[in-house]
């Protein structure tokens, strides 16, 4: 596939061909559905092996296990819809954790004030990724990469080791329930809520502008350190938010636990649809490469298989999702004018 | 007191002068057509009043009160709204989330309310008697007409005095443009001040109640759009006789085709397209825009796919990958539309430039002969006045009318013999123009084969030997001799050829 | 004088900064600039340099390759479980891992250059399925130990030069010829500038990818047999920290990240740069979480001397000052 069909512009007069609305909505959202067939399927091949698989405790587990890839990768959905890449959110995972295992002491005040301190510093190192981005005019992979760096090594220099601990109430977060569901899916429905919000101010419209073609929301007056700031602050912030709940999954602090993150947050995000250019994709679709990912996880245990299948199986699907996608593409741009 | 004034205006790029010293002044309710050859200075003008660009020095006053934007924003806000010919839509929008990009109406909660981005659309669409749209269309599913359209209602979303349209129906088919035209009279009838660019006198004649002439940055002539006429009009704007543009024509074709057509078709977009191309020949290519010319070039040069039958100088060829084209010999060029993005390395050197199709004619056994290359530079740098510091300078930073130079340099050196050339001309000054046109026709005497498009007619009456007129996809007409003229090829554009 | 200036600028101060840190480490380490460091230093670097040969490549043509971790690891892994610590049996094990090592890199280039699956995620695709492939195969266990020639290739020496600083020599002379003197290198320049047109001049694109891709998959090969020779065996992660290196000695060797500039003698010095870096640790106490932030702040202060706003600012002020 060449550049060139890139390069083909509209140019047939007259108003464009009138197909059928449902397929033109279709095509456009091909990736996103295509992942919704690979979950289902996935789901249906791991009914088939498990025992009430399509039961609230099943949907409690699966949420709390994927929760913090979520996290992480909502900052990562908002930043690759901007056309972007946040490589730093490994460095700040780390660090949140290392920070709060160090930090919180055992009196909720602290716990609290800690808490919105860490979030604050995951707003502000990626606030000051995207001004480095606009105004020293880097690339995004660079950039995130150093502060990667930077991060994981004052995690180290923090925390050597794995340690630290957090207060029992806090590591008991992921029990809590209310109304039958585990507080980690209340945060996924509060996750999605938000988005829905989001992508629907201005802000969030211009974000998803600058990924689509930076050009065109710079001639009409976006300002493209402003979108930066706030995006890659965002993916700070939601780094930070993953830091604070892996923490009461695992109780303690990790100093190079956050790079376990970074690549299955943007394939996560891809697999669900969200397009490495810019401008395409939903938290929706990242919620379901998520989960796709998770579930193959339970898949591999289930089947009694070795472990070391779960990244080959996650690998191939990503692969897949991509492939999909990109014929969906092809079919949307002949279409296309 | 006229609603704006220009004077003394002002602004250098670097050793360039866009503007210098030049004055305008239109008046509320007018169609003011601005007029002048490409780098006369217009472009820079309207992005100065926009807010795109800021001058250097000279005042502008809107209404009385000086008048200086810092960006889009300000520009909008004093009631100034351009519609440029480099269209500012998002792709992934649909139609009214652009029309309305930053100026939404929103909810209590900061969301954007749809119904009301409906509502205000359909309102304007109405208002106006726009062109049928979807305005939930993503624009990126949009042909090139359509997009420009919703350009203008994003113009006039913001309701401002004073609209300006850089080219506006240049993209339009004919009803859509005469829409435009009528638009703009009714514009004009409300109040506003409408700026209208462009190069289709007979639009100019149609609306306009004023115009002012741009030439080298200046204002040469600003007359009453009925008490002047097209000749005194074209000699303010080239400041020369017409004629001298082109060069003579002397009839060089010969009888052996070069390069034979038929049943080409390329995607949805060219069909059964059917010709002769002769040594030595210059055939232009007419017809509206968006007819299929632009597919035809590239299918043929292999850059996109066909079928058909093509052969070179006799033999049967399959040409699916411009390196299947660009043989030598017994091959095809082309010269691109896009310079920047198809034509040209902007960030490596003329000389890369150059050489980058024919790497094979100065390396032996691989290995890369820096003199033979220097020797190559030198003999197209020479050939066609390609003016640089020296060959080391980026491609980018030389002049567009260059780097076009610098296109044809690359595509000579294949030593293709049949050269397909799309808008050569097109966004070059008008001196390096009538080299271009004075190269083809050497070209053409020495055994070239040469196909060309432009979007001018006058360029492709006085340059071409025949013409083919394509429509919607199909060659409609090939007009040769007296047939060849601007009438004779609109016409055969637009009409459908009596049965 | 300017022109190679201009077009060499990042290279030269990548050298310059190579020198820099050299007189500063030595500085806090009297024993530093001895001939024995100076060896194992160049021995280190030599390992970052060999596997970011064929990442230069890959990032100068516009793309990256994230799966050098365990092509590297797989190559180590295999070799060392085949060769049972034998000499002999390396006569075909080699050549049967570089041919797997081209075979991997060439999905990656079909993947990237036919089907239009970006960079990114091909590569990322291939590394976690090569991780979980090599780790079915192994069940995780532990593979003999490396071959004597290996351990000689890694840590032997000819007279005062280190048998791998030499390999690196001749390997850094043929990836510089093909990049300068090739057509292959300028095809290379010309699509990593713009795609679009390099296919529009009639530039082979598609086989010019995969061809890189190929390349790192081969040098990343050469980098983890070596390695074995170095650590003594092969073990589970051993690519890990190379991807990050990598890219650094790209970067900080003055690619861009975005391919069509750059050149392997760039990479050479940075990779020499990340080494002596960390030999910077014992020296000056620091950890090596100090480490991570030092390398950090490395590529930031590179890639920012490197961009354009701060050459558009720097040109103005030395303008300015010329003019005084």
């Amino acid at each position: 596939m060449t550049a060139m069909a890139d390069q083909q512009e509209a140019t047939t007069p007259g108003t464009s061909r009138e197909r059928s609305r449902a397929i033109s909505w279709a095509l456009d959202r091909a990736p996103f559905l295509v992942a919704c067939l690979m979950l289902v399927v996935i789901v249906a091949i791991y009914g088939t092996l498990q025992r009430d698989v399509f039961s609230l405790e099943e949907i409690n587990l699966d949420v709390t296990a994927t929760l913090t890839l979520l996290l992480a990768a909502t900052g990562q959905t908002i930043v690759l819809i901007r056309g972007g890449i946040d490589l730093s959110i490994g460095g700040m995972i780390s660090f949140g954790t290392v920070l709060a295992a160090t930090q919180f002491g055992s009196d909720p005040g602290s716990v609290l004030l800690w808490s919105v301190i860490i979030l604050c510093i995951g707003f502000a190192v990626g606030a000051l990724n995207g001004l480095m981005i606009s105004v020293l005019r880097l690339q995004p992979f660079l950039i995130t990469l150093a502060t990667w760096s930077i991060l994981s090594g004052i995690s180290l220099i923090i925390l050597p080791t794995d340690g630290g601990q957090v207060p029992a109430f806090w590591s008991g977060f992921g029990g809590a329930q209310f109304l039958g569901l585990a507080s980690p899916v209340w945060l996924l429905v509060l996750l999605m809520l938000f988005w829905f919000w989001f992508r629907s101010t201005r802000l969030g419209i211009a974000i998803k502008a600058t990924g689509s073609n930076e050009k065109s929301a710079f001639l009409s007056g976006v300002s493209l350190t402003r979108i930066n700031v706030v995006t890659y602050g965002l993916s700070g912030l939601f780094a930070a938010a993953a830091a604070l709940y892996l923490t009461t999954q695992t109780g303690a602090g990790s100093p190079t636990i956050g790079k376990d993150y970074i690549l299955p947050s943007v394939a996560a995000a891809v697999i669900g649809g969200v397009s490495l250019f810019g401008g395409r994709g939903s938290l929706a679709g990242t919620v379901i490469g998520a989960l796709i990912l998770t579930i193959i996880g339970n898949l591999v245990f289930v089947l009694h298989i070795s472990s070391y299948w779960q990244p080959v199986a996650s690998g191939v699907i990503l692969l897949l999702a991509v492939l999909a996608s990109s014929i969906a593409e092809k079919a949307a741009r002949s279409d296309e004018q | 007191m006229d609603l704006l004034e220009v004077s003394g205006l002002s602004k250098r790029y670097g050793g360039i002068h866009a503007l210098s010293g030049a004055e305008f002044s239109a008046r509320i309710g007018e169609v003011h057509a601005l007029l002048g050859e490409n780098g006369a200075g217009k472009s820079t003008l309207i992005q100065i009043l926009a807010g795109a660009v800021r001058h250097d020095g000279g005042t502008i006053k809107v209404n009385g009160a000086l008048y200086a934007p810092a960006n889009p924003d300000a520009a909008h806000a004093a009631g100034i709204s351009a519609v440029f010919q480099e269209l500012s839509l998002i792709p992934d929008l649909t139609v009214e989330q652009n029309i309305w990009f930053r100026r939404e109406t929103l909810s209590p909660i900061r969301t954007v309310r749809r119904d009301e981005l409906r509502r205000k659309t359909l309102a304007l669409f109405e208002k106006y008697a726009f062109p049928a749209l979807r305005p939930d269309q993503e624009v990126r599913r949009l042909t090139l007409a359509e997009r420009q359209i919703v350009e203008i209602a994003k113009g006039l979303a913001s309701d401002p005095a004073i609209l300006i349209l850089d080219e506006a129906t240049s993209t339009l088919p004919a009803r859509e443009a005469e829409w435009l035209l009528g638009l703009t009279r009714r514009l004009a009838a409300e109040g506003k001040l409408v700026i209208f660019i462009s190069h289709r006198m007979a639009e100019v004649r149609h609306i306009a109640d004023r115009l002012t002439i741009f030439r080298n940055g200046t204002t040469v002539g600003v007359h009453e759009a009925n008490a002047v006429g097209d000749d005194e009009i074209v000699a303010q704007m080239l400041g020369r006789k017409l004629d001298r543009l082109y060069p003579e024509r002397v009839p060089t074709a010969t009888d052996r085709i070069a390069l034979k057509v038929r049943d080409f078709s390329a995607g949805r977009r060219v069909h059964d397209a059917a010709f002769d191309l002769r040594e030595g020949e210059v055939l232009g290519v007419g017809g509206l825009q968006g007819h299929g010319q632009r597919e035809l070039f590239q299918a043929l040069f292999g850059a996109t796919r066909s079928r058909g039958q093509v052969e070179i100088w006799g033999k049967p060829v399959t040409i699916s990958n411009p390196r299947h084209a660009l043989i030598g010999r017994d091959g095809l060029a082309l010269v691109p539309e896009d310079r920047r993005g198809q034509g040209i390395l902007l960030t490596k050197s003329v000389r890369e430039n150059l050489t980058v199709s024919v790497i094979r004619r100065f390396s032996e056994f691989g290995v890369l002969s820096h003199a033979r290359e220097q020797a190559l530079v030198k003999e197209m740098v020479d050939f066609l006045r390609i003016k640089t510091s020296t060959p080391e300078q980026l491609a980018g930073t030389v002049s567009g009318g260059n780097q076009q130079k610098v296109i044809f340099g690359k595509m000579l050196l294949t030593e293709a013999r049949i050269l397909l050339l799309y808008d050569p001309t097109r966004g070059v000054d008008v001196g390096t123009k009538g080299e271009i046109f004075q190269l083809m026709r050497d070209l053409a005497a020495k055994g070239y084969a040469i196909l060309f498009y432009s979007s001018d007619l006058p360029e492709l009456v006085h340059v071409a030997d025949r013409v083919l007129v394509m429509r919607n996809g199909e060659i409609a007409a090939t007009l040769a001799g007296v047939a060849n003229s601007e009438e004779g090829i609109l016409r055969a554009a637009v009409f459908e050829a009596a049965a | 004088m300017s022109v190679f200036w201009a077009r060499n600028r990042l290279i030269v101060l990548a050298y310059v900064a190579m020198v820099a840190l050299l007189l500063i480490t030595a500085r806090f380490s009297p024993g530093f600039l001895s001939e024995s460091n100076l060896r194992s230093t160049l021995v280190l670097a030599a390992f970052v340099g060999i596997v970011a040969l064929g990442q230069t490549f890959v990032i100068i043509g516009g793309g990256i390759d994230l799966s050098l971790p365990w092509v590297l690891n797989c190559a180590a892994i295999i070799m060392t479980l085949l060769a049972g610590s034998q000499d002999l049996p390396l006569l075909w094990i080699v050549p049967l891992v570089l041919a797997g090592a081209a075979g991997i890199g060439l999905i990656n280039g079909i993947g990237v250059a036919l089907f239009g699956v970006p960079p990114i995620i091909m590569t990322l695709a291939t590394n976690v399925i090569l991780q979980g492939l090599i780790l079915v195969y192994t069940g995780g266990s532990p593979t003999p130990s490396a071959p004597p020639l290996i351990e000689y290739l890694a840590v032997g020496r000819i007279g005062a030069f280190p048998v791998i600083a030499i390999l690196w020599a001749v390997l850094a002379l043929i990836a510089s010829l093909l990049l300068s003197k090739a057509a292959f290198g300028r095809h290379l320049y010309a699509l990593g500038t713009s795609r679009t047109v390099a296919e529009f001049s009639g530039v082979p694109t598609q086989r010019t990818t995969i061809l890189t891709y190929v390349i790192s998959g081969l040098t990343a090969a050469v980098g983890g047999m070596l390695l074995t020779g170095y650590s003594g065996q092969a073990y589970l992660g051993m690519g890990d920290p190379y991807l990050f290196t990598s890219i650094a000695a790209v970067a900080i060797g003055g690619a861009s990240i975005l391919g069509g500039s750059g050149h392997y003698i760039g990479t050479v010095a940075g990779a020499l740069v990340l080494t002596i870096l960390s030999g910077l640790l014992p020296a000056l106490n620091l950890s090596s979480g100090a480490l991570l932030v030092v390398y950090g702040a490395v590529i930031l202060l590179t890639v920012a001397v490197g961009s354009e706003t701060l050459s558009d600012l720097g040109g103005l002020l030395f303008r300015r000052w010329r003019r005084d």
